[in-house]
């Protein structure tokens, strides 16, 4: 009976799935230990009662008013690493990534069943890195 | 030990951690902190200590994560709309954190759905080709009036206020059908081999499925998609109509592929947040824990909970926001 409700997961998902999760882990982690750490005041970038002060400000605003800076691309907190909300943001940039690593992963695997499958995986894989770039080879899109 | 056991001390662990910190930036807030933040605070009609926001973030995400998954949504649908009527953030942090809260609770559930064989990468990948690049638009546009038009934030509230009305009808005319019958798939999903299998605990067998309408499904994503990165929606609300109503897709697949669909397109979008510096810890970091252990919390709750329940919940949440934020525009631009 168990092996007749068994179901066939094919190896493409299964390493989807795996490497997903295992990044997932990793990302939520790095988040909330420095986001902790930076809340309880150890080494900040953005100081706390500033950023409670105007965080009802626009974004680009809030950063001038806040900071004195004008935010674009990522270098704003990859060159602040020392600062724990930095640290917190690789999290998220972890976490941002979990998707891609995934389906990095599963790629080889696709074109064992459906051929076809692995060009929408080159497309994909496209669009996420130019969802990664975009910020830093476009930074005027959007009205920036 | 088991995995899901020793996933469950880590969350309790990040909690606990939390509670912590929060006890110790009280205690160590000084009297220059405790002015500034109700200084902070009584600009938005609030005397609440900095240290609450935090702290009233958690519960209140940990509450969605409950409802999310009970409902196939990721989280966002409920948490923008409502933290913008009732939190002092600006409109661009309270995406920032939506669309995060939304690729977090995704993220959470995507695996468990594949192996369990109801999400399924062949059927997400054309889907998320489309959605991807309109979702990356939106984030794009919905920064862009923010930003360009000193009233635009007003207009943004207006209009989602307006989107949730368009989901509460939905999803108050939309029939779920379990079990779709499909007779035939469509050349397109036929040459990709859209099918599948799980099984299904409350039937006590394997059940086979198939999709179809592949062209009409990547026409309704490409709009979906947008106004998901626009707003800083996971989009689950209107995946789960398009999948089930129009593909075909059963509805507990649908849902699982909702959420597939809802991790890859939220990661690209949270690039642009990122790069705009919408997102902030201090509020990113409370709620992602929040929806974290809440949603396994919820996950549990889906199986014994009632779906008519569960849709009555949601819809009565989503038109209470859609009430709230149409006020609150209407009152921004003095039209009432």
């Amino acid at each position: 009976m168990a092996e007749k409700n068994q179901i066939h997961v094919d190896p493409a998902n299964l390493i989807f799935a795996k490497v997903m999760e295992i990044v997932t882990y990793i990302g939520i982690a790095v988040m909330i230990i420095f986001g902790l750490l930076y809340l309880v005041g150890i080494s900040s970038f953005v100081d706390i009662k500033a950023a409670i002060a105007h965080w009802h400000l626009p974004v680009v605003q809030f950063w001038q008013e806040v900071v004195g800076i004008h935010i674009s691309g990522y270098d704003w907190f990859l060159k602040n690493l020392t600062a724990m909300d930095c640290l917190s943001m690789l999290g998220i940039c972890i976490l941002a990534l979990a998707p891609f690593a995934a389906i990095i992963a599963a790629w080889p695997k696709v074109g064992a069943t459906h051929k076809v499958l692995v060009l929408l995986f080159f497309i994909l894989v496209v669009e996420y890195l130019f969802a990664i770039l975009k910020p830093i080879i476009l930074p005027g899109v959007g009205g920036h | 030990m088991r995995v899901s056991s020793r996933r469950w001390l880590f969350l309790l662990l990040l909690f606990f951690l939390y509670c912590g910190a929060l006890v110790w930036a009280q205690e160590h807030s000084s009297g220059e902190m405790a002015h500034e933040a109700l200084k902070a605070a009584g600009a938005k009609g609030s005397s609440l200590a900095w240290w609450m926001w935090p702290l009233i973030l958690f519960g209140f995400t940990f509450v969605i994560g409950i409802i999310a998954p009970l409902s196939g949504v990721g989280g966002g649908v409920l948490f923008v709309p409502l933290s913008t009527a009732f939190f002092p953030f600006s409109v661009d942090f309270i995406r920032g954190a939506g669309l995060i809260m939304a690729l977090t609770s995704a993220l959470s559930a995507t695996p468990q759905f594949i192996r369990k064989g109801l999400a399924n990468i062949r059927i997400m990948t054309p889907l998320v080709c489309v959605s991807m690049v309109t979702s990356i638009l939106g984030g794009i546009v919905g920064l862009w009036i923010t930003n360009a038009f000193p009233s635009g934030k007003y207009y943004i509230t207006i209009a989602l206020g307006l989107v949730l009305l368009i989901i509460f009808v939905v999803m108050l005319t939309s029939k779920r059908v379990e079990f779709p019958e499909v007779k035939e798939q469509d050349p397109l999903s036929r040459a990709l081999a859209l099918t599948g299998s799980w099984f299904e605990p409350t039937l006590g067998k394997v059940m086979e499925y198939k999709v179809t309408r592949l062209p009409i499904g990547l026409v309704c994503f490409a709009a979906v998609g947008f106004i998901a990165g626009m707003f800083g929606l996971g989009a689950g609300w209107a995946n789960v109509p398009v999948l089930n109503l129009i593909m075909g897709a059963p509805i507990k697949v649908a849902v699982a592929t909702s959420m597939t669909i809802i991790a890859i397109n939220d990661a690209a979008a949270a690039w642009i947040y990122l790069a705009k510096g919408a997102v902030l810890p201090l509020i990113v970091v409370p709620s992602v824990l929040g929806i974290t252990i809440g949603a396994r919390i919820g996950a549990k709750l889906a199986v014994k909970a009632k779906p008519a329940f569960v849709k009555i919940l949601v819809m009565g949440i989503m038109l209470l926001a859609a009430a709230l934020n149409i006020v609150k525009g209407l009152k921004g631009l003095h039209i009432i």
